[in-house]
């Protein structure tokens, strides 16, 4: 994905570019689709960002905005054919999309510099911008989760005629879902791009899609905390192995094994699930009064 | 309150012909039996009803407009909710945000008011808790507001669902088989529940094998057999009809 320094800044700033993609790829499956289009999201976004940035004067306050308008654009173009599409099907086909995509960007190498990319960048993103940048996105995900729109997600995920039946319209939600993804990835492509000086169609392909999946997977896929842990033990696992050098691969896929095996529903939602429980097991269940209400409310 | 007039329907899977031209009407303000032996058709016109179903033939209208070929989530925004035959929650949501889903049909924040956390949006979800806590008490199951809906027992599942499917505040309620697996004293306090319900102007649908209880509940009674319309009219007159007791004796087991 990025360059790795040897040094903690760049861990940090590893953390929360693929916090923003894991965010992009959780919301999708919180929706209920099994979409893995993130990628493909982050690589118009992040070319939208390197052409605008390196070939026009365009403010940056503009470029950014339109980094995360692209990957919004992007997944609602995506969700109308994906609409009757469901599970193993979307992961092909929005794969099939990030595949279009890196195609594209080799294809019209006048605008995208093919198989070269972009290269000379300015790098406006540091740590602190980037933070900015995942603790909005941590916003829009926490507001989610505070609302109905939360609540509608979590019955498409888990049984969609049960949804419809109640008078959700699948479609509509799921493509609400894509944007929101889209939105995510782009906005992170797009700083990615202000960060790493050149982009490459390559960085966006299988090795990118599978990380953020990883990132998911191990973190959670339903909770705000999810993505935090995921993203935070996958930047943290090399410095952690490094010492075993050359076995650092395969250490890296034996502790993915034993969460995914012990973990299942990953490291931060199972954190997050015994919180809760603990919680409601010492407030017993009785109506809460008005305060607690929004306190409860907040907590998810 | 509008009435749910079903025309004449058939479906047809395949060769078989699960329901073959039926009729009903289900009037607001009381409750509508519909019976008949396994495998009669009764589920068939639920679903046909809720949209789940493409009809073969005929028509389904609620009020004047016609909803025999509107999608699931239409029939719903309309105002008819059901309930499943086979008990459908979202088992990892807990039984208070389960009830809260069933209020979407009248939910007023857009998804941008979501996402940007608005108070708009924060405000609805707390209101409609409230309201879910209202129905939790009704039905005297406040302890297990917290707990996940797919960990509660089989009884208290049907009462989640059943509150879940009056959330929605619709005109019509389709019951499918509510009291299945109940003892004697829950389908009591459910049976007030849906004579209540019916007193508020709703119209109830009421699928059930147990022929006691619809008769004591229903104004009208239909008996399905073989996707036809066996015998109609109240139950005084659908007990003592040869035909009926014929086809439940003669025919499947009515347990
Ligand atoms: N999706 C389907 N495909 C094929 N056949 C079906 C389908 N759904 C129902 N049937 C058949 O249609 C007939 C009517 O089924 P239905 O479930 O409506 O009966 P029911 O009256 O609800 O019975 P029960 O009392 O057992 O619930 C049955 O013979 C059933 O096997
Ligand atoms: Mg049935």
């Amino acid at each position: 994905m990025i360059h790795f320094y040897y040094s903690y800044q760049p861990v940090i700033d590893f953390f929360l570019l693929s916090l923003g993609f894991a965010y992009s790829q959780q919301i999708a499956l919180r929706a209920g689709v099994f979409s893995i289009g993130t990628a493909g999201f982050a690589a118009l976004g992040g070319y939208l960002v390197a052409i605008l940035a390196t070939r026009t004067e365009v403010p940056m306050w503009v470029i950014i905005p339109a980094g995360a308008a692209i990957g919004a654009l992007g997944g609602y173009v995506l969700s109308i054919p994906l609409a009757r599409l469901r599970g193993a099907f979307v992961a092909i086909a929005t794969l099939a999309f990030v595949k279009v995509i890196i195609a594209l960007a080799l294809y019209f190498e006048d605008l995208t510099g093919g198989a070269i990319g972009v290269t000379n960048i300015p790098r406006i993103m540091d740590t602190w911008s980037l933070a900015l940048m995942a603790l909005l996105v941590i916003y829009v995900n926490w507001s989610i989760g505070r609302t109905t729109l939360g609540r509608i997600f979590a019955a498409l995920a888990q049984d969609e005629s049960v949804a419809a039946s109640l008078g959700v319209s699948i479609r509509r939600y799921h493509m609400i879902g894509f944007m929101v993804s889209g939105a995510i990835g782009g906005l992170f492509g797009g700083l990615q791009s202000l960060y790493v000086y050149n982009i490459e169609p390559n960085a966006f392909g299988f090795a990118f899609v599978v990380t953020i999946l990883t990132v998911v997977v191990l973190g959670g896929r339903t909770t705000l905390l999810g993505p935090i842990m995921g993203a935070g033990i996958m930047a943290i696992l090399p410095e952690v192995a490094r010492p075993l050098a050359d076995n650092r691969t395969m250490v890296n896929g034996i502790i993915m094994i034993l969460v995914i095996t012990f973990l299942p529903r990953g490291v931060g939602d199972t954190i997050v699930d015994a919180v809760r429980h603990r919680w409601r097991q010492r407030r017993g269940a009785s109506r809460p009064q008005k305060q607690e209400v929004a306190d409860a409310v907040a907590s998810d | 309150m509008p009435s749910l007039r079903i025309e004449n329907i058939a479906k047809h899977f395949g060769g078989l012909k699960a329901v073959d031209g039926f009729s009903m009407e289900v009037p607001p303000g009381e409750i509508t039996g519909l019976i008949g032996p396994n495998g009669a058709g009764k589920s068939t016109v639920v679903n046909m009803i809720a949209g789940v179903l493409s009809l073969t033939s005929g028509d389904i209208k609620l009020g004047d407009r016609s909803i025999s070929t509107d999608r699931t989530e239409q029939v719903a925004r309309a105002g008819i909710a059901r309930t499943f035959q086979s008990i459908r929650l979202l088992p990892e949501t807990t039984v208070l945000d389960n009830i809260v889903i069933g209020f979407h049909r009248h939910e007023k924040a857009g998804p941008l008011a979501a996402l940007l956390g608005l108070p708009s949006a924060t405000r609805e979800l707390r209101e409609l808790r409230e309201k879910a806590w209202d129905l939790l008490e009704r039905f005297h199951m406040q302890e297990y507001a917290f707990l996940a809906a797919g960990n509660l027992a089989y009884g208290h599942q049907r009462r989640v669902e059943i509150m879940r499917a009056m959330a929605s505040d619709p005109a019509i309620l389709m019951l499918d088989e509510p009291v299945a697996g109940m003892n004697d004293v829950e389908s009591d306090e459910l049976a007030e529940i849906f004579k209540q319900l019916a007193e508020q102007g709703l119209g109830l649908l009421l699928i059930e094998h147990n022929v006691g209880f619809v008769t004591r509940l229903c104004r009208q009674i239909y008996v399905l057999d073989a996707g036809r319309l066996l015998a109609s009219g109240p139950p005084e007159q659908i007990v003592n009809d040869p035909r009926v007791i014929e086809a439940y004796i003669g025919g499947a087991s009515a347990a």
